[in-house]
């Protein structure tokens, strides 16, 4: 198991490298002149020129590659196009703000698909069981952008209940965990949350079911154990793969709240994106999704590694 | 929408027991596939449901009732109901109805070609890793493994936002982003077809690897991966009209359900049950997709 | 919140207190949704382009002259702003003295003088001071693209040199703003390159405006506080916050649930409901003009005037101004009829898709040779209005008359970007036509950059390539009238000149669309691209 350990992290590295060159095609896959999507447009002809050779770009591509590796280890991501602002300036405080809806929404998904996919397991077949599913794939299958609009409609235009944008009263900078901070959380993470709610409620049903059915829990049963006793029983063989669920969700939620985002004017990376992509902003772009997808790597790693260390008996080869 | 890979490991296990039943089939099994779907209410009327989409939108030329191009200022955003417009009509004074159904045409394209692609693409690449194995299986499912490193949505976004609106690239994203999970399900698939007796007892008689792909893996693999990337179509249709919906996928006029639905939005406040019919198209079909791949993931797999 | 904090131990502390607090905010913070994606720049040139200049450009800074936005009865003039008269010298043409303002300081404290004006011109014109910025200069000297240098005479009075005799120059100069260079001088000591010391000046800005900068959250916020030592008439409102909000459905919810108090463009469609919640709309003619650019070379089959007047008479104007909720004007030229400059076209651009038809069968076109045009637009951007409903109508108006039409939809940014390249270039992708909004409040930005040969890209915005040695002569005729009058009648036989030739197809004015709460007081839509947020206040 120790070495299983060291492999997967040691595993890591190289997919961690391979993912920076996916970014860094990123921009070399960008139809026209790669130097036009990191200087802008009107920029007079020295500047490109110092550009294109801080950046290499009339060597071969792998060293292309490994000046711009450097320069990213370093933490420079280059400059945005739009603004002239490092682009890590403007990544970190919107990674945050994206981890924070993020992290919300997947709790949220997490308890209440645990909820449904709980009781779907334990009555498997009854009405209950088909009104959980129906949720569940209702909420794997609803275009989540489309959801949102209809919220704000319903929550904040018609009933004027909760904030239809925004990270709060004063942005994002001054967040706190107070009511007027929170409810402009509210209809985002519930809008984000529907998918992995609907994922978790599929994958905990089957697992509790899966359990239920295993001989010796019917013989725990006969045996006259009480149902909190079973429920213990089944939450602790369930939660390793329910917690991997759950943490990759996390993950997908970080990569993929760039509609959320857009809809509900929410400052993280996903806005960031949306905004990269209408303006053309290459380099955002590239930054954001690399440190996206690294974050994606580290978590895919540590949910790994947990799973490992709860349930030992995954063997893994 | 991240449906695809949230357990990859626990999909492939159960595909590749799949497998191993499907080696055992007897000539009886589609029958006995076709008994159990028949008694499947919920995949029978999602196959209906799709089926007449699929008709209406194929022969949309012939049975919309107007032109999907040609609006009038005069009746524009007219109410579900309207004489002549049963389902009202959009912010230029065009039919929804016949917008609809012509839009699907455009949206079912972007939800199934990325799909066909990726299970072309990724079955060839998948059989021939499991099959090979060795070298061969490492280098193809190590580059896997990379893009499996990216949320989907962001490499959907990531490609077709560095190459630029328009509908080629977004399925060219949309295929990219679809190759990896299916690559992996043939890969284990396959794996577990070629360790069973009767592939080695068909090498031993002679058999050249081609023929062994051609008549015993594929014939029992593809069954299982098709049903996987039925699955798939869902999260691709959503992640279609998503991307048009950020301006990165189709462009006006041509209709499509996830523009049709952004640009329909300013007018959610004046009309909103004409503004969400687009998204309830995508929510149908996309609901749909998924029941009737779970129906045929129950009906295909005895363990149900 | 944190104000109402404030007020809260106001309160607890003293009542005179908070009788002073509550005065002040009786006039309040008003909080504005902007069109734009992001806050424009701050460092004085913003970019994001008029809009940028209506938030972050006039408040924080002022220019040597400015546009009077107190009228809406009429359009904006340009009246003594930082300089408080200006001539140009009769003996060289090219040099102009501007008598600069006594007594006004930047917000940092510093004066306001002559080598302030100087180091701002240089700041975007040379290339060897110490605090050139390159990224300054593409948003400034396509603005004016003749001034050259400056020069100090005394503190108080500075001459300025353009390239060749150019009445324009004072209307052009209302883009150059004046940041403050003891300020920047602050940063660059602490900051390794001028480029740093820009960045942190953008963060903490320092102009002569009549707001100055308390806030600045990055792609979320700004805040401007009340500059109490302004040098004309103080601003009212104490506070004013912009958030950037660049999706319209997002701007008029964010108005209707009470999160901000005053939203640019909001959707036409939306204004029935903004209305019937109390709010207000405000529209006012706009110098403004939403065309499609035609290219006048290679094959373009816009080379034909009889096919551009054909395509100016083919689009029901009114119909389109159904679609966007009454919210355009129908234009007939780049000026409205009564505006100084509209001279007297003898083709007159209305609706009669009968002679459009007429014209175009005798320039060749028929049914038996479909005319087939391809015209590169964006989905969104700044002053595009509302640009793929109304480019769809204008498409299916012109199918009516034979006319088929292909979009190449492109990124507002990439698109404004090709606008600079012209039509020949590889980016305009064969396209005959280009779908970009622009400002019309001075003849250069109205006619000169489109119609004199010498403005072909990359200098300026010729995009067609336009090339009529007529237009040339007119244009430099109405450059060297240095008399109001007599430069007003010679533009005018320029854009009559222009109408007759179609020199675009004139689809739509915008007319500035804003909704604001009914609490917003004393505001005042002028005629122009900007607003005097000194005006409003909030009660």
């Amino acid at each position: 198991m120790f070495f299983y350990l060291i492999r997967r992290i040691l595993y890591a590295i190289p997919i961690a490298l391979a993912v920076g060159f996916v970014c860094f095609m990123l921009v070399q896959i960008a139809p026209g002149d790669p130097i036009n999507a990191i200087v802008p447009a009107d920029a007079p002809g020295d500047v490109v020129e110092q550009v294109r050779r801080d950046y290499g770009l009339d060597k071969p591509l792998p060293v292309q590659f490994g000046i711009w590796l450097m320069k990213v280890v370093q933490g420079d991501l280059g400059r945005s196009l739009a603004t002239g602002r490092s682009v890590w300036s403007d990544l970190s405080s919107a990674i945050s703000n994206t981890l924070l809806l993020a992290t919300v929404a997947s709790l949220l998904g997490f308890v209440l698909g645990c909820i449904l996919g709980g009781l779907a397991g334990t009555f498997r077949g009854s009405f209950i069981d088909r009104a959980a599913t129906s949720i569940a794939v209702a909420g794997v299958s609803v275009p989540h952008y489309w959801l949102g609009m209809v919220l704000v409609v319903i929550f904040s235009v018609q009933l004027n209940w909760l904030p239809a944008m925004g990270a709060g009263p004063g942005g994002s900078a001054d967040w706190a965990w107070d009511w007027e901070h929170m409810k402009h959380l509210i209809l985002p993470a519930v809008t984000l949350a529907v998918i992995p709610m609907g994922i978790v409620t599929r994958t905990v049903r089957g697992l509790v079911a899966e359990i239920m059915n295993q001989e010796f829990v019917t013989a725990l049963r006969g045996k006259g154990l009480t149902r909190g006793g079973i429920f213990v029983h089944v939450v602790k063989n369930a939660a390793p793969n329910a917690l991997a669920v759950m943490g990759l969700q996390l993950g997908y939620l970080m990569g993929g709240s760039i509609l959320v985002e857009t809809v509900f004017s929410w400052p993280g990376t996903g806005l960031l994106l949306n905004n990269a992509i209408f303006q053309r902003d290459l380099p955002v772009l590239q930054g954001t999704i690399l440190v996206l997808a690294m974050f994606f790597v580290a978590l895919n790693l540590l949910v790994d590694l947990v799973q490992t260390a709860l349930d030992p008996r995954i063997k893994r080869a | 929408m991240s449906t695809t890979s949230s357990t990859p490991t626990a999909a492939e296990a159960e595909l590749a027991i799949q497998a191993r039943q499907a080696a055992a089939r007897s000539q009886g099994y589609w029958a006995g596939v076709w008994k159990r779907l028949r008694r499947d209410p919920v995949t029978i009327v999602c196959a209906l449901v799709l089926l007449a989409m699929f008709l209406a939108i194929v022969f949309a030329p012939l049975i919309a009732p107007h032109d999907p191009y040609q609006g009038s200022m005069l009746r524009r955003l007219r109410p579900i109901g309207t004489e002549n417009h049963i389902l009202g009509t959009d912010e230029l004074g065009r039919d929804m109805l016949t917008r609809l159904l012509h839009g699907g045409r455009l949206s079912w394209f972007m939800g199934i070609t990325p799909v066909f692609l990726a299970f072309v693409i990724g079955t060839t690449l998948g059989v021939l890793a499991g099959f090979a194995g060795g070298r061969v299986n490492m280098a193809i499912m190590r580059a896997t493994d990379v893009f499996y490193a990216f949320p989907s949505v962001l490499l959907a976004v990531a490609i077709s936002g560095a190459l630029g609106a328009g509908i080629v690239n977004a399925i060219l994203a949309l295929t990219l982003v679809f190759i990896p999970p299916i690559i992996r399900v043939a890969e284990s698939v396959t794996t577990g077809v070629r360790n069973l007796d009767f592939v080695d007892a068909a090498r031993a008689s002679g058999a050249g690897a081609f023929t062994i792909v051609r008549v015993h893996v594929l014939g029992n693999v593809l069954g299982p991966i098709f049903v996987y990337a039925t699955s798939l179509i869902s999260v691709c249709m959503i992640l279609a009209s998503g991307l048009s919906f950020l301006g990165l996928g189709t462009r006006p006029p041509e209709p499509e359900w996830g523009l049709m639905l952004n640009t329909l939005r300013t007018a959610i406040y004046v009309q909103p049950w004409v503004a969400v019919l687009p998204g309830a198209c995508i929510f149908v079909t996309s609901i749909c997709f998924n029941l009737l791949s779970d129906g045929l993931r129950q009906a295909m797999d005895v363990k149900g | 919140m944190r104000l109402r904090r404030f007020l809260l131990t106001a309160c607890l502390a003293a009542l005179p207190a908070l009788v002073a607090a509550t005065a002040v905010q009786a006039q309040g913070t008003i909080r504005i949704g902007m069109t734009a994606a992001d806050i424009p720049l701050t460092n004085g040139q913003p970019d994001q382009g008029f809009e940028g200049n209506r938030f972050t450009g006039i408040p924080l800074f002022d220019s040597l002259t400015m546009w009077d936005l107190s009228s809406a009865d009429r359009p904006s003039t340009v009246i003594p702003g930082l300089a408080t008269e200006w001539r140009v010298d009769p003996n060289d043409r090219t040099r102009w003295i501007f008598t600069l303002r006594r007594g006004v300081r930047f917000h940092d404290g510093s004066e306001f003088n002559a080598d302030a004006v100087v180091w701002n011109v240089r700041k975007v014109l040379d290339r060897e001071a110490p605090h050139f910025d390159p990224r300054q200069v593409g948003v400034t000297a396509t603005r004016m693209p003749t001034l050259r240098r400056a020069e100090k005479i005394d503190d108080h009075t500075v001459a300025l040199f353009t390239s060749e005799p150019d009445s324009l120059l004072p209307i052009n100069l209302t883009n150059l703003f004046m940041a403050s260079p003891a300020q920047w001088q602050r940063f660059r000591d602490a900051n390794p390159t001028a480029e740093a010391a820009w960045n942190a000046f953008a963060r903490e800005p320092s102009g002569t405006g009549p707001f100055r900068m308390a806030r600045f959250v990055p792609r979320e916020r700004v805040e401007y506080v009340r500059n109490d030592a302004y040098w004309g008439d103080k601003a009212r409102a104490e506070r004013i916050v912009l958030l950037p909000i660049p999706e319209a459905n997002a701007r008029t919810a964010a108005l209707l649930s009470n999160q901000v108090d005053w939203i640019e463009a909001p959707a036409p469609d939306a204004i029935p409901q903004l209305r019937a919640r109390g709010m207000v709309i405000t529209s006012n003619a706009q110098p403004h003009v939403w065309p499609w650019q035609p290219c006048f070379v290679g094959d373009s089959p816009l080379r034909d005037v009889r096919v551009r007047q054909a395509l100016n008479l083919a689009i029901d104007r009114e119909g389109l101004r159904t679609l966007l909720g009454g919210m355009m004007a129908v234009p007939v030229g780049t000026v409205p009829r009564g505006h100084p400059w509209f001279g007297n076209p003898s083709f007159q651009i209305r609706h009669d898709k009968a002679e459009a038809r007429r014209l175009l069968a005798e320039a060749g076109y028929g049914p038996n040779r479909p005319l087939t045009l391809r015209v590169q637009i964006s989905a969104s951007g700044s002053g595009q209005m509302q640009p793929l409903p109304m480019n769809e109508f204008v498409q299916q108006e012109l199918r009516q008359v034979g006319v088929n039409v292909e979009f190449d939809v492109i990124e507002w940014n990439a698109l404004f970007t090709n606008w600079r390249n012209g039509c020949q270039h590889p980016s305009a992708r064969g396209a005959h036509a280009i779908n970009v909004s622009f400002a019309a409040m001075d003849p250069f930005f109205a006619m000169v950059r489109f119609w004199d040969s010498k403005m072909a890209p990359p200098v300026s915005n010729n995009w067609g390539h336009f090339n009529d040695p007529r237009f040339d002569e007119m244009i430099r005729v109405a450059r060297n009238s240095f008399d109001a009058a007599e430069r007003d009648a010679a533009l005018a036989r320029l854009h009559a000149a222009g109408v007759d030739e179609a020199l675009f197809i004139w689809i739509a004015h915008d007319v500035a669309p804003r909704a604001m709460s009914p609490r917003i007081r004393g505001y005042v839509q002028p005629q122009s691209w900007f607003v005097d947020l000194r005006l409003p206040y909030i009660q």
